[in-house]
């Protein structure tokens, strides 16, 4: 019979940011566990977490392995029996060694002959007795992003058993029965204070509030109905969805009781709402309020300080103006919110006086004067100070704006805010508010009288974070600092990512600690979607924006960064959707294997993918790319070089051919020089016939040395022609038609 | 509840759960986890539990008796268990009911927060403890100290005193504080505070880079006396010596006499003293374990 599962780590409080990873784990880690006892799984695994418990649960788990069947070979046949037919001592020692009659034994084939084998038969264990196994190896398997060593330790070969926080008390159920498990403590940690963690049929529920006898006192459990139950009279929500829920209706509720909304468009506001649920068992919203006079610091302070510091949830107007109210999301009851507001409203006040401090402090300094400090900061070791840097960003700015996107109107600007663009590193407030760099240094720039180019391209500069299409800014909030930012946005991460290249600080693994792949994303995304964000459509070349920013990087490190750069754009065209064998023929193969196309510009590879994808679907072109495989590798039979003529080609098919390269690829050549990537593949695609007939009716390989050169001549100008917009051997036929 | 009764009431609360009362460091540091009765003891095998307020200074910190805030100095009482204790989050949840801070009308919550002291070459894993959002411990597993694992595991528990006597006096301005009945917290520490913010940011009758030269001296004579101190064997007053070469990088660093280029320098280089004080305690302790 199935029985059920019920599986309670409790844990000291997890951080709220391992938890959803944490839940996921466990389901996945039990599955594991359990498939490898052999234990059948009728019924889904279903798995929670607070922050201070993971719970797995499984209605129906069988009660036995499944059995086990093993054929163990035995001797050749041929070695088995003498010539009279009768067992040898080969074949009577396999026997009693499995314990088994000489005629139970079975013969098996294989490649090597008939052999004599044993069927043994294994009977599964019941599952109350391989549990723990299966247990200690989820414990073993949950993994969070810091362990800690808390003097804990398994009896399974493995020593001591590291978690993310210590493991207080272990549930584990099975039809109602506790499965025993231990974990051992440490010799140098065992004392009357330090015990082991034995599991146990009971449960523990909220820290501080209970609605029967004393919170905290351990609860019976048997069955997971009634754990879950019990857990909601202890108030424990058990379910995310359902302290979510509650959230963000009390939330919904308090906000328009103060008369406005609950932002949620804001980013770091759903971050937030997706944060909370995972730090509270019984979630409860309190509303307090801040001084009206607080609301003449920038919206991004105030909402900084509530929303990062504080974790409160900012209150707006209908009109999307901040009121001076906030939400807050405490775990606990309501009885007490009064008390619990104003405590809030104390703490807040204090941070938004010493904010009011750091703002009228910091407006005392012109950001050209704190442009010097950064004299004494320093980017990294081998990239000297933030004002060698500042000079080096604004000449960068100023000819990415002036040459490469032809604004020379532009310039001057461009200069100021690469100059100005890291001057707010020096203010108290973003000494406090790391996460506003660069939107301090574009509202002080506001303030300072700075042109809104100016100012607006500062405040924006760290962006784009994300390679989506979507990812912000959004042109609409650049307005008319759009090709000012774009230039100061470029100029500051390529000064960024080639120096660190030239310092040997390349990201390497799932290691990037300064954060060099995000700013070549964004690097590549401005490159990509220049045209929405800017308005400019030109196909800025990476080669020459690197040479410009003078890292003077080795012949070593410069092949580094393009392949670095090349596997972040590929990245780049993943996310948004692109095949893999679409990213092979216009961009190369993602080992680096093969052509890479000359001209590395991000917009003129997302211009040839759609218009890639706009003929992929078409029979010609499908048939054209496995056509140009033989094409491709015919072309490299070509030793001796190019003919200049192709005189002796006099065959129809040979002629035909001749006749569609002309006219095609003075089509494709003009296509391309117009930029035509779609024109382009379409008059590839009308080789389709041609090439197939040629290829039905002329042998290339003939022994005619002359004349096999000639023909191969003729494939090799078709193979470089197509080069030119793609290698489309790479692509995969869909339809095998 | 005063100032000084917050203290005897956690003293008293954290002496009946066994903890041996010590007394401050007579040194200057920037937090009682510098002090030899938690930098020291928490290394080794030895049981070790202990109270103690230790006076914190932290220059940059220093507002001129001004800030309702932030203060030059303010006082920390620390504890630490060794082992940690199965039970010692409800143990420390008592101590916040001794000192009359009911669990069940709050909102208290352990967030993650964890500890590193780059100095020390030390770190751990833990909470900041928030009362209704305010954070007033900070609550710690030291996983490493002195560059070296730990083994037991201690937790490290430290009460900002200023903040939870705030709370519980329900007062705005720290110096509004009763430290004693009729006498406020303004009384005892605001003219210290004053002068040794001037202090801190070189506010004096001498200039700016003559106070970075004495300064950079001063830290290079203490440094090079730990290493002598630790060469003759004496762990306990190369520490004395490591620890003014923190302070007085915390001075160098908020009087602005400190590149930040060289300020990994000199972190790096009291990080040095102190795991090499750390190694030599430990081998002095067990001089069976020096071959492992």
């Amino acid at each position: 019979m199935d029985r059920e599962l019920l599986l309670e780590i409790g844990c000291e409080e997890i951080p709220a940011s391992w938890l959803p990873p944490a839940v996921a784990q466990l389901a996945d880690r039990l599955e594991k566990r359990l498939a490898e006892q052999r234990l059948e799984i009728p019924s889904p695994i279903e798995t929670f977490g607070t922050p201070r418990r993971l719970t797995g649960r499984i209605a129906r788990l069988a009660e036995r392995q499944t059995d086990l069947e093993e054929v163990l070979m035995g001797p050749a046949v041929s070695a088995a029996f003498g010539a009279d037919g009768t067992p040898t001592q080969a074949a009577l020692g396999f026997a009693r060694k499995q314990g088994a009659d000489i005629h139970a034994l079975e013969r098996v084939e294989t490649p090597k002959g008939t052999y004599l084998a044993y069927r043994r038969h294994q009977r599964g264990k019941a599952t109350s007795d391989v549990l723990p196994d299966a247990l200690a190896g989820v414990l073993r398997d949950l993994s969070f992003p810091k362990q800690m060593h808390w003097d804990a330790w398994l009896d399974d070969g493995r020593g001591e058993l590291l978690f993310g926080r210590p493991i207080r008390w272990l549930l584990f159920l099975y039809g109602g029965r506790v499965v025993p498990f231990t974990i051992k403590r440490t010799d140098l940690a065992l004392s009357a204070q330090v015990q082991e963690v034995r599991t146990a049929a009971v449960t523990y529920g909220h820290r501080f509030l209970a609605t029967t006898g004393r919170s905290g006192r351990a609860i019976k459990v048997r069955t997971f109905d009634e754990y879950r139950a019990k857990l909601a009279e202890s108030f424990v929500l058990l379910d995310r969805n359902e302290r979510h829920d509650k959230i963000a209706r009390e939330l919904d509720a308090h906000a328009r009781r103060l008369g406005g909304r609950v932002g949620t468009g804001g980013s770091a506001q759903s971050a937030l709402l997706q944060e909370v649920p995972d730090l509270v068992e019984y979630p409860s919203v309190v509303a307090g309020t801040f001084a009206p006079e607080f609301l003449e610091l920038p919206e991004e302070v105030l909402a900084t300080t509530m929303i990062h510091h504080q974790h409160f949830f900012p209150v707006f107007n209908p009109e999307g103006r901040l009121l001076p109210a906030f939400l807050a999301v405490t775990n606990t009851q309501p009885d007490n919110a009064r008390v619990i507001a104003r405590n809030c409203e104390r703490v807040l006040t204090a941070r938004l006086r010493d904010a009011r401090f750091f703002w009228d402090a910091d407006r005392k300094v012109p950001l050209a004067t704190r442009v010097q400090q950064l004299e004494t900061v320093l980017v990294h070791k081998a990239l000297g100070t933030y004002r060698a840097k500042a000079e080096r960003v604004a000449a960068l700015a100023r000819w990415i704006a002036a040459e490469a996107v032809g604004r020379p109107e532009a310039a001057d600007q461009a200069e100021a805010a690469g100059r100005l663009a890291k001057a707010d590193l020096t203010t108290e407030m973003v000494r406090e508010f790391t996460q506003l760099q660069g939107t301090m240094g574009g509202i002080y720039a506001r303030e300072e009288g700075q042109s809104e180019a100016v100012w607006r391209a500062i405040y924006h500069h760290y962006l784009p974070a994300g390679v989506e299409q979507d990812a912000p800014p959004a042109r609409q909030e650049l307005g008319p600092a759009a090709i000012v930012w774009a230039a100061v946005a470029l100029a500051d991460k390529l000064d960024t990512v080639c120096g660190l290249f030239g310092a040997g600080e390349r990201p390497t693994g799932t290691r990037d600690p300064l954060g060099v792949r995000r700013q070549a994303h964004g690097i590549l995304k401005i490159l990509t979607d220049l045209p929405e964000l800017t308005g400019i459509d030109r196909a800025l070349a990476l080669n020459e924006l690197i040479n410009r920013t003078g890292a003077g990087l080795d012949p070593d490190q410069r092949r580094a960064l393009d392949q670095f750069l090349r596997e972040r754009l590929r990245y780049l065209f993943e996310v948004r959707g692109y095949a893999y064998d679409e990213l092979n023929a216009v961009l190369g193969p993602a080992d680096g294997r093969g052509a890479a196309l000359r001209p590395f510009s991000p917009l003129d590879i997302r211009r040839r993918l759609e218009a890639l994808r706009q003929v992929r679907g078409s029979a010609d072109f499908e048939a054209l790319a496995v056509a140009f495989k033989r094409v491709k590798n015919l072309a490299k039979e070509l030793k001796d070089g190019p003919t200049r003529t192709l005189g002796r080609l006099t065959e129809p098919a040979e002629v035909a051919l001749i006749g569609e390269f002309e006219a095609r690829g003075a089509q494709i050549r003009h296509a391309l020089a117009a930029g035509d990537y779609a024109q382009a593949f379409r008059a590839a695609s009308g080789f389709r016939p041609a090439v197939d007939r040629f290829f039905t009716d002329v042998f290339v390989m003939v022994d005619d040395a002359a004349l096999r050169t000639q023909r191969l001549t003729l494939v090799w100008r078709l193979h470089e022609l197509l080069l030119e917009l793609a290698d489309i051997s790479e692509i995969v036929p869909r339809t095998e038609s | 509840m005063n100032f000084q009764d917050l203290i005897l009431k956690l003293s008293e609360f954290w002496a009946s759960q066994g903890c041996l009362l010590q007394q401050p460091l007579d040194l200057e540091v920037g937090a009682g986890t510098s002090h030899p009765e938690t930098f020291l003891r928490v290394l080794g095998p030895q049981h070790w539990s202990v109270a103690y307020v230790q006076p914190s200074r932290r220059p940059d910190d220093g507002r001129f008796g001004e800030n309702p805030n932030r203060l030059f100095k303010h006082h920390q009482l620390q504890v630490v268990l060794k082992p940690a204790p199965d039970e010692i989050q409800q143990i420390y949840l008592d101590s916040l009911e001794a000192c009359g801070i009911d669990p069940r009308q709050h909102d208290i919550r352990f967030e993650e927060d964890n500890w590193e002291s780059p100095t020390l070459g030390a770190w751990g894993i833990g909470w900041q403890v928030l009362l209704d959002s305010l954070e007033i411990t900070q609550f710690t597993y030291f996983q490493q100290v002195g560059g070296l694992d730990l083994a037991p595991i201690s937790v490290e528990i430290t009460y900002g005193l200023e903040r939870i006597a705030m709370f519980l006096q329900r007062v705005d301005n720290v110096y509004d504080l009763q430290w004693a009945p009729g006498v406020t917290y303004r009384d005892v520490r605001w003219r210290d505070e004053v002068e040794q913010s001037k202090y801190a940011f070189a506010q004096i009758a001498q200039p700016v880079e003559e106070f970075a030269r004495l300064h950079r001296e001063l830290f290079d004579r203490h440094f090079e006396f730990g290493g002598t101190l630790l060469k003759s064997g004496l762990v306990l007053p190369a520490l004395e010596q490591c620890l003014k070469c923190s302070h007085l990088f915390n001075l160098l660093d908020s009087s602005g006499g400190i590149g930040v280029t060289e300020r990994t320098a000199y972190i790096l280089r009291v990080r040095q003293l102190a795991v090499a004080i750390a190694r030599a305690y430990v081998w002095a302790e067990q001089p069976a374990e020096k071959e492992t």
